[in-house]
């Protein structure tokens, strides 16, 4: 990846196109909708019951009805309303960051929260947030001690650790 | 005097030197999210609520409380200096703020915001002792049908009177119950929607829903701005503003106070929206309408006493009903929820050592904060300079582990990391994540209360204007729901009729 120039920078302000944004808007209405439809059915499937007596079912059941309602209505709306975004190649920092977040939830209690946190503090000070070496290295190794004086010294909760503390 | 001798013993419990550590620690955390731009007040305190879990409840919740607080008064620096609002709720403020500071009254502006921030905090606190104990007492009579009508009223007036599109945030608000309906049926037992898995029996954890969608939500967000350079930390000039500064926003703080203070209460209603009204009546009320735009001063003292004001009196419906006004007030809920403390009527009785040193610290946060807004405002300006790559993974991280410490479990991290993703994908879309956040709050006693309504009227959905303050309340929810596309209709159509 190369350095951001100014431009590209002003860039990322620019509003989506109207294609987009209507796109944007489709999409962003119909995963509510199956996700609504697929609660709907799991909650017909609990049993519904009566009003007077409700199975497990009835409540989520209409709340499913309620969001499949909004989300179709959405859909049909999906005119630009200026809040959409485009996803610019910016968004690939943020694809990097989340996945970095599942490793470390993942690495976590296998091999204890050191190692993991001192690597997720380089991966995002040097590699996304292009920190120089020094400053990495300084506040990746102090953070990784502070966060342990908050957690272990000061709120007394016991992390999954290989340094004998 | 029975009613003052708890007030009294109120400020027993803030003189605490742990209480008063914790209020000095919250209006400072409170300053600094308010300064820097990209973590609002709801995110630090979703972050830090593992962190309360284990301090004592009092303290924990001073110490939330002056976090919300204490953002009011921070979230105007970076609006004033550099028109970049830190928070929602200081959009406003950067108008005539900025403008002001442009012709080198950047002090005047910021001063008059912190003594509007500081009389409007203070005359909220005081109206809430009196007005707060009157609302607990008249809602002990609530039924089932009355928390019903009230959550669902609550629920819609977030989603209407929010700042995006009402519809989508009806539909946040649809999934956020639907969310909160995962997990064993409440009465049955019956496990609903865990597709099978242990780990969402007990239902999913509120912290875990704020956390991720506002916590790492806003985080992840901020990223794509991540390589931006820091911000040269501008020069203020005295603080302390002229006898005419302060003649000429008198009557905006008065208005502001009072804007702020009873918008605050409506839910929905909250900081941002009472900036706004304030903004405007201060707009209706001048003089010189046109001077507006152009550095006005009471375009800053109003909208800044009336946030203030209105952080303030939304903890009225939280701390009095059990039902939270906007998305941070829900978080607090979640607070005191983690806590083993359910708000509502019966806190002022049953805890009045809680209420009271809550409600009573704010009078000491806010003086803090006063102190810290005109002569200490140097040094917050100097941390405008930490750059956002820096602080990124740190507050991540206090996130994660923070979510892990909970329940000492991995599942909830990437439980939080999904509804992290999920919170960013709305943020760029247009969704807002408050209204999900609250209905999920509000779900299980929306679902509870309804359930219990139901048995009670036999089935009959009539059964519910069998009950005055039920059925006036359901009556508001209609008019909420019909009033506002009928004018639309009839605007549209008298158009239509003029052309």
């Amino acid at each position: 990846m190369t350095s951001v120039t100014p431009e590209e920078e002003e860039g990322l302000l620019v509003p989506p196109s109207p294609e987009y944004a209507r796109r944007q808007n489709i999409v962003a209405a119909i995963i509510p909708l199956a996700v609504g439809v697929i609660a709907g059915i799991m909650s017909w499937n609990l049993g519904i019951g009566t009003l007077s007596n409700p199975g497990p079912g009835l409540w989520p059941l209409a709340v499913s009805v309620a969001m499949v309602v909004t989300a179709a209505v959405l859909a049909l709306r999906s005119g630009p309303t200026g809040e959409e975004e485009t996803f610019t190649r910016e968004a690939l920092i943020v694809v990097v960051a989340a996945v970095s977040l599942l490793g470390y939830a993942f690495l976590f209690e296998r091999i204890g929260f050191e190692i993991p946190t001192v690597a997720l503090l380089v991966l995002w000070l040097k590699g996304l947030g292009r920190e120089g070496w020094r400053m990495t290295a300084i506040i990746s190794l102090g953070s990784t001690a502070a966060l342990y004086l908050l957690f272990v010294t000061g709120l007394g909760v016991s992390l999954p650790h290989i340094l004998p503390f | 005097m029975d009613f003052f001798s708890p007030v009294i013993a109120g400020f027993g419990v803030v003189f605490q030197p742990e209480n008063l550590f914790y209020c000095l620690l919250g209006v400072t955390l409170g300053m600094l999210v308010g300064v820097l731009p990209g973590l609002g007040p709801a995110a630090t305190i979703a972050i830090l609520l593992p962190v309360t879990y284990n301090i004592e409840p009092t303290a924990a919740i001073i110490m939330l409380a002056g976090i919300f607080y204490g953002a009011q008064y921070g979230g105007t620096i970076t609006s004033v200096l550099l028109r970049l609002p830190g928070e929602a709720s200081s959009v406003v403020t950067a108008i005539d703020g900025h403008e002001m500071a442009r012709q080198g009254r950047a002090g005047s502006a910021l001063g008059i915001a912190a003594i509007g921030s500081f009389i409007g905090g203070t005359v909220a606190v005081l109206a809430l002792t009196f007005v707060a104990p009157l609302v607990a007492g008249f809602a002990l009579d609530f039924g089932p049908a009355e928390y019903t009508a009230l959550a669902l009223l609550g629920i819609l007036l977030v989603s209407t009177l929010g700042t995006g599109s009402t519809t989508k945030s009806i539909l946040m608000a649809t999934i956020g119950l639907l969310l909160a309906a995962i997990g064993q049926d409440p009465l049955a037992g019956t496990s609903r929607l865990t597709f099978g898995s242990d780990q969402l029996l007990d239902g999913i954890d509120f912290v875990i829903v704020a956390m991720g969608l506002f916590g790492v939500g806003e985080i992840l967000y901020s990223l794509e701005s991540l390589r931006g350079k820091s911000a040269p930390a501008p020069s203020v000039g005295s603080v302390y503003p002229s006898r005419k500064d302060i003649s000429e926003s008198k009557g905006a703080i008065t208005r502001g106070s009072l804007v702020g203070f009873v918008l605050g209460i409506l839910p929905g209603g909250g900081a941002t929206m009472s900036s706004m009204v304030a903004y405007a009546v201060e707009k209706k009320a001048a003089k010189h309408p046109e001077k507006f735009g152009k550095g006005a001063i009471q375009g800053v003292a109003g909208p800044e006493t009336a946030n203030n004001a209105a952080a303030t009196s939304s903890f009225i419906p939280l701390l009095t009903l059990g039902i939270p006004a906007n998305a941070t007030m829900a978080i607090m809920f979640g607070a005191l929820l983690l806590q083993g403390i359910t708000p509502g009527p019966l806190l002022v009785q049953e805890k009045p050592d809680l209420f009271w040193g809550v409600v009573n610290s704010m009078y000491i946060g806010n003086v803090l904060l006063l102190a810290m807004s005109l002569p200490l405002i140097g040094i917050f300006v100097r941390i405008l300079r930490i750059r956002a790559a820096i602080l990124a993974p740190l507050t991540i991280l206090i996130t994660m582990i923070g979510v892990y410490t909970v329940r000492m479990n991995v599942f909830d991290m990437y439980l939080m990391v999904g509804l992290g993703i999920v919170g960013y994908l709305m943020k760029k879309v247009g969704f807002e994540p408050g209204p999900l956040v609250l209905a999920f709050v509000l779900g299980s006693l929306l679902e509870s209360s309804f359930r219990r309504s139901m048995r009670l009227f036999d089935g009959q959905l009539t059964g519910f204007f069998g009950q005055p303050i039920a059925a006036t309340l359901l009556v508001a929810i209609l008019l909420i729901i019909t009033v506002p596309p009928l004018t639309r209709l009839l605007r549209t159509s008298r158009r239509k009729a003029e052309a």
